[in-house]
């Protein structure tokens, strides 16, 4: 209600040498729906990884939800249970079935007895468009499947956040869209999300602004007819130009 | 097995028709094939012949029939041997209960786990008895360690008696203090009938306190009172300390036993007291034979998964101090050979360990070899953990888990299921390497096979001997091997359905 619920100020990562951001400023308020984009290496992913801590940062300040991000581990632990990440390669857990891969969370972290847990997991299940697969485990999924499955593990947990790390980029074509549908439902729901994708259509439809990330800092940013229609800079106009030729 | 019986592929077509078909394939598939299979078949014949001829011919079977029993459970006593075969049949019970409840309902599960966890609780007291301490013997126990008796022996004899009447004078003065009129009388009756358990043996001399005479009765009463004078100005004085009243009762109940043991010295004697003996004590150091082969092994299996995992994960550990105990601890272990650690075993243990504590020589082995075990586990976990990507330790982290839910939710079990070969094989050869407890005195079963060979009636019977401790440890290596490929096939046919639906 009151101020962003992300809130970054001037934040730097090095890897050994390698000043992977340099000085990232964002906010993002409750419900907002945020894509990232830019190239490979350009420090998008080390960023959205910063907000729950899995990466370090070393210099500036993330406060989320009220809280600021330091070595803290109560913090830390407060954090990534308001944050759900869903990865480009779907990590589920391969030995537990699609409802445990679910349910782990809920039961350990939040205490939720079994049963509320595997009827909150069902639904979910539902939702993501994959209620038959509750019993089966991850590897006898399709991708597509998979991916959907991960997004229904970080729901369950109930986020006031999620973070999506090219949720579609490891997916054959045809089984892209299931994916995006789901995000878009998401979107619409009033998730705070903040999605690293070169989707562009899904860009233009679902974000309400879009940054664009290169050498480790917020290149530009605007709403998606600001991007698409009237770029600002060189470096935004000339990626755009590579990825949508195609 | 495998994807036929999961119905996920159709029958291929038919690649060789017949016996006739196979034997072609597989045996005489061309000329050089053709004359190996001869030689070996004819070789095979050869030995396989004349091992049957001395088998069924020549031995003579009766050395191992009539020694089958000492073979089997050594030097247990023959009327406490069917302790040995209710552990046995309780553990074929739970494991035809977990092989019925793997399907089964989550509370079944979890109360056949739990009887799991308690069975070898259970079978160390089966195998080894049971006594059950008695209250003279919880007495004796409490007084030696409260009151050393080595202490009370510088109280000289003719003192003991005025000690205790001080004792309870004191005690009874507080009370007195602390309590209301009605309880006065109470506490006044219970002081005296104890001062009055006293007298008779000032009185009649008895031998337990030969220094008490009537004149030592007479300081007796006298120190009872200053001390009764005492405890009572003790307490009005420190009235407005509330805890006192509730440490009377207490004070009370430890006087008891408190008296006895000043009065008497022990003589009731921590020794002298027997406890009540349930189940025969059978002390490991009897156990031999193939009961000793299966205890040891079963026993270092089970005590070394715990710990080698531990260790595993020690070494992986952040904190220095940790890492560098386990490391150390593993690569020592790792370093000298089985038999040296039986050895260290034997003679190094008793140093680590409080003088009060002796650890009997069979207890001792299996400390050798779990550690061992545990050392050579923690390596091959250790591989297991690494082979965990790490992608799987960032989402479970993402998911809020802390570190330790991390590792005991998602990253052990990955890394456990991958390993099971390799833990197995360690299982099976721990279990050949039980035959080494020979060298520092423990009778096991090849150890009771060497003493069997030397009956005079048997003289010369060595191979029948022989063979049959082969045999039998063949038989076990093998089920626990063959025991191994089933949990592989379990996750294996995870695995194959899959890539069935890939």
């Amino acid at each position: 209600m009151t101020g962003p619920i992300i809130q970054c100020t001037d934040v730097h990562k090095w890897f050994d040498h390698f000043h992977a951001l340099r000085g990232v400023d964002m906010q993002v308020e409750k419900g907002e729906v945020v894509v990232i984009f830019g190239p490979s290496g350009s420090g998008k992913s080390t960023f959205i990884r910063t907000l729950n801590r899995l990466e370090e940062h070393q210099q500036g300040t993330i406060i989320v939800d009220g809280i600021e991000l330091t070595n803290d581990v109560r913090n830390i632990a407060t954090i990534r249970s308001e944050i759900g990440m869903v990865f480009q390669s779907f990590n589920l857990f391969p030995h537990l079935t699609v409802l445990q891969n679910i349910t782990l969370a809920p039961i350990w972290v939040r205490k939720w007895p079994r049963d509320k847990a595997d009827e909150i997991a069902r639904q979910l299940l539902e939702r993501v468009g994959i209620p038959e697969q509750a019993e089966k485990h991850p590897a006898q999924l399709s991708g597509g499947q998979q991916q959907r499955v991960a997004i229904a593990r970080a729901l369950a947990m109930q986020p006031k956040i999620m973070l999506f790390d090219e949720p579609t980029s490891a997916l054959d074509p045809e089984m892209i869209n299931e994916v995006l549908l789901v995000m878009t439902g998401l979107a619409r729901s009033g998730m705070t999300m903040l999605v690293i994708t070169h989707e562009m259509g899904f860009a233009r439809a679902v974000a309400d602004r879009m940054f664009f990330f290169d050498e480790g800092m917020v290149v530009e940013s605007g709403s998606p007819s600001d991007i698409f229609d009237r770029p600002k800079e060189e470096r935004t106009k000339l990626f755009l130009s590579q990825i949508l030729s195609h | 097995m495998g994807l036929a019986a999961l119905g996920l592929m159709e029958q291929p077509p038919p690649t060789s028709v017949g016996v006739i078909g196979w034997l072609r394939k597989n045996l005489f598939s061309s000329w050089p094939s053709g004359l190996v299979t001869l030689g070996v078949g004819a070789a095979l014949y050869a030995v396989g012949r004349s091992l049957m001829d001395w088998v069924f011919s020549e031995a003579n079977w009766k050395v191992v029939s009539s020694n089958l029993e000492i073979l089997t459970w050594g030097r247990y006593p023959r009327d406490q041997v069917w302790r040995l075969a209710v552990s046995l049949a309780a553990i074929l019970v739970l494991a035809l209960a977990s092989r019925r409840a793997r399907r089964g309902q989550r509370r079944e599960r979890r109360w056949i786990l739990f009887a799991w966890l308690l069975s070898p609780l259970g079978l160390a007291v089966l195998l080894r008895g049971l006594t059950l301490p008695t209250p003279l013997t919880v007495f004796n126990h409490l007084g030696y360690y409260l009151l050393r008796p080595e202490l009370l022996s510088v109280l000289g004899v003719e003192w003991r008696g005025q000690v205790a009447a001080v004792l309870v004078g004191l005690l009874g003065g507080l009370c007195w203090g602390a309590a209301s009129t009605r309880w006065r009388v109470a506490i006044g009756s219970a002081s005296f009938a104890m001062l009055g358990l006293l007298a008779p043996y000032g009185l009649l001399r008895r031998e337990i306190l030969p220094g008490i005479q009537l004149p030592n009765l007479a300081t007796t009463a006298l120190l009872f009172g200053v001390a009764w004078v005492l405890g009572r100005s003790a307490f009005r004085r420190l009235a407005n300390a509330i805890v006192i009243p509730r440490l009377l009762l207490p004070a009370w109940l430890l006087l008891l036993p408190t008296l006895i043991i000043v009065l008497t010295n022990f003589d009731v004697g921590v020794q002298r007291v027997a406890p009540a003996a349930v189940l025969p004590i059978v002390e490991p150091a009897i156990w031999s034979g193939l009961l000793l082969t299966v205890v040891l092994a079963a026993v270092s299996i089970l005590a070394s998964f715990p710990l080698g995992v531990l260790l595993a994960l020690g070494r992986r550990s952040r904190l220095p101090v940790v890492k560098g105990f386990c490391v150390l601890l593993i690569e020592v272990l790792r370093g000298v050979p089985l038999i040296t650690i039986l050895f260290m075993a034997q003679v190094m243990l008793p140093l680590f360990l409080p003088t009060e504590l002796t650890l009997d020589r069979v207890l001792r082995a299996m400390a050798g070899m779990t550690l061992f075990t545990a050392a050579y586990l923690a390596e091959i976990v250790r591989g297991g953990l690494q082979a965990i990507r790490r992608e799987q330790y960032e989402a479970a982290r993402a998911l809020g888990l802390s570190e330790a839910l991390v590792t005991g939710l998602v990253i052990l079990p990955q890394a456990l299921q991958t390993v099971i070969p390799p833990i197995m094989g360690q299982f099976v050869s721990i279990f050949k390497d039980t035959t080494l407890v020979t060298i520092v005195g423990l009778l096991d079963m090849l150890a009771v096979a060497q003493s069997v060979i030397k009956q005079r009636e048997f003289l010369g019977l060595v191979r029948e001997v022989y063979l049959f401790a082969a045999l039998v440890y063949f038989v076990i290596s093998f089920t626990m091997s063959r025991a191994s490929r089933r949990i592989e096939g379990r996750q294996g046919l995870q695995q194959t359905a899959n890539l069935g639906a890939e």
